[in-house]
């Protein structure tokens, strides 16, 4: 369990982090969510020691992490934003350091490198040097480090960056797998990626926190503003007049595509898409108005943060 | 410590830092003990003695990636998140760059075999230069080790590590120009000539109470002291801790 406490992280006049303060409980996946910038890095570097606060506290299983800097440290997994490997070492050679510095001893690090190993599957490449290997085996090595010592808690820092739409299935898939028996922080600037892996949402804007939620209750909370985009073949004006009457459309706004062909491309603002989705098409098929393309538009992280921050969602903490 | 000693030595075997290193070193030495060898006087003391001027080319090569490299990889994370403490570090680095001095030194005692067994004389002199070479080499590791920690760059750090390295060993030719300096400027502000001269004096004796190659130069008589020993031994703790005061600053960093 962590427990975070009015964070703040000056830079000179500039803070970084403004007053944050959440709690992680055992064996739950919490979502870290900011765009770049936000304080989302700042903040996972305090929480592991990396970076020391201006102010307010961390405590991790009851440890204060300068107090009890080794207690503390000895609960936390990390993985950065860029894992922090020796590219001049093997993946084995590598691993037996970091149980050097985190202090495994001998007679269970044989045991233990193995389960790592066989987890993150990576027993294929564990003779050859980390600076050979492909970026998403390199993320690998990186999750088995912070995994070495045995933490109960992995704090991983946008471990999906950079790396193949298969990779970032596996490394999600393998996040899963951990948090069963971890609790687990996980960054990221993606919306749909947190959706997947965890229970509760921190959304950071600027230092400081937009919103803490779960992600049920953070899409109930967002589905009032869902979008969709629709393009058709048909009349400007009267389209959107007629769309504007459909059940659940709230808005309308039109960009012609191709006046030749008087090809319109329509966002819409609706309350409840499926339904919607009907109703359009349902409109569409009488008038003999062609659809070309009808999808919903997923909200974007930024206009989750406008929503929240300009008060519809709000911050219920 | 051992942890990152034993990564840090091994890891000058993964670059060719290390074989660089053994290679200049053995050039270096092999070249003096023989051309004293072909004329038939061997003088140990003055072999070491020579190699000390070489600190200023190897000691940057060995130090200049010990903490940069960390610092550019990302890797100096691992330093602040595991439960290692932080001293260790910087000690582990060191004992790593002195190891592979010591395994550059095997040549001198190849030199010191041969020597002996040509009907040569291994005295304790040349006992007490080897004595001061292993706490100097200390020291200049220690300041080697601080520029890497202040740059992340291999080459400002060697450059850094090379400028520190050299004003130590000129400190007296140092001393000679503060010495000059200081008595030109005090008689410019009107101070008259027996002060000046005793103001410049007191300011080259103070350079030159630094030069650590001045305070041991007995030893090569078999005159040991002790306390000219600490001395070197404090410089280089003081820049182990400079080195840690500057990793832990990165820490609490506001800027």
């Amino acid at each position: 369990m962590i427990e975070i406490n009015n964070l703040v992280k000056s830079y000179g006049d500039k803070k970084a982090v403004k007053g944050i303060s959440f709690t992680v409980n055992d064996g739950e996946v919490l979502g870290f969510l900011g765009p770049n910038g936000a304080g989302k890095t700042t903040t996972m570097n305090i929480i592991t020691g990396y970076l020391s606060s201006t102010s307010g506290s961390v405590k991790v299983n009851g440890h204060d992490i300068l107090e009890e800097p080794e207690l503390a440290k000895k609960e936390i997994g990390y993985l950065p934003e860029n894992p922090p490997l020796y590219t001049d070492m093997t993946v084995k050679e590598y691993l037996n350091f970091i149980c050097d510095l985190k202090g495994v001893a001998k007679e269970k690090r044989k045991n233990q490198l193995e389960n790592i190993v066989a987890m993150v599957k990576i027993s294929d490449v564990y003779d050859r040097l980390i600076g050979n290997l492909s970026k998403g085996y390199k993320q690998r090595v990186g999750i088995a480090q912070a995994l070495v010592g045995n933490p109960s808690i992995l704090i991983l820092d946008e471990p999906t960056v950079g790396l193949d739409p298969n990779q970032i299935i596996e490394i999600r898939r393998l996040i899963k797998a951990l948090s069963r028996n971890h609790s687990v922080i996980i960054s990221s600037h993606i919306l749909s990626e947190i959706q997947e892996i965890a229970d509760r949402v921190v959304i950071i804007n600027r230092g400081k926190i937009a919103a803490i939620d779960t992600i049920s209750d953070l899409s109930k909370r967002l589905s009032g503003q869902s979008k969709l985009l629709l393009t058709f073949r048909g009349p400007v004006k009267d389209a959107i007049t007629k769309i504007r009457t459909v059940k659940g459309v709230s808005s309308a706004v039109s960009r012609v595509v191709d006046s030749k062909f008087s090809q319109i491309e329509l966002t819409i603002g609706a309350s409840d898409t499926t339904e919607t989705r009907v109703g359009i098409f349902n409109l569409m098929a009488r008038e003999g108005w062609p659809i070309l393309e009808l999808r919903s538009l997923d909200p974007s992280l930024e206009e989750v943060f406008l929503s929240i921050t300009s008060g519809k969602g709000g911050a219920k903490s | 410590m051992t942890a990152i000693f034993k990564r840090e030595f091994l890891s000058y075997f993964r670059s060719p830092v290390g074989y660089v290193a053994i290679a200049l070193f053995s050039f270096l030495s092999g070249f003096i003990f023989y051309s004293q060898f072909a004329v038939g006087t061997v003088d140990i003391a003055s072999e070491v003695i020579t190699l000390r001027s070489f600190f200023v080319v190897i000691v940057p090569i060995i130090t200049m990636g010990l903490l940069s490299e960390d610092k550019k990889r990302g890797t100096d994370i691992l330093y602040y998140t595991t439960p290692v403490n932080l001293f260790n570090v910087v000690a582990g680095k060191v004992l790593a760059a002195f190891a592979l001095y010591a395994i550059m030194f095997i040549n001198v005692i190849i030199h010191i075999i041969v020597t002996v067994n040509c009907g040569g004389v291994f005295g304790v002199g040349a006992m007490g230069t080897i004595i001061v070479f292993f706490f100097m080499a200390f020291m200049f590791i220690s300041m080697g080790l601080f520029a890497s920690a202040i740059t992340d760059n291999q080459i400002v750090s060697a450059i850094i590590a090379f400028l520190f390295i050299l004003i130590t060993q000129l400190l007296s030719v140092i001393s000679e120009y503060a010495y000059t300096a200081s008595y030109s400027i005090v008689k410019v502000l009107g101070v008259k000539a027996d002060a000046a001269t005793s103001f410049a004096n007191a300011i080259r004796k103070g350079i030159a109470w630094l030069d650590p190659f001045v305070k041991t130069q007995d030893f090569r008589l078999g005159i040991f002291s002790v306390s000219s020993l600490i001395f070197l031994v404090s410089v280089g703790v003081l820049f182990m801790y400079l080195t840690f005061r500057v990793l832990e600053k990165k820490r609490w960093s506001q800027a």
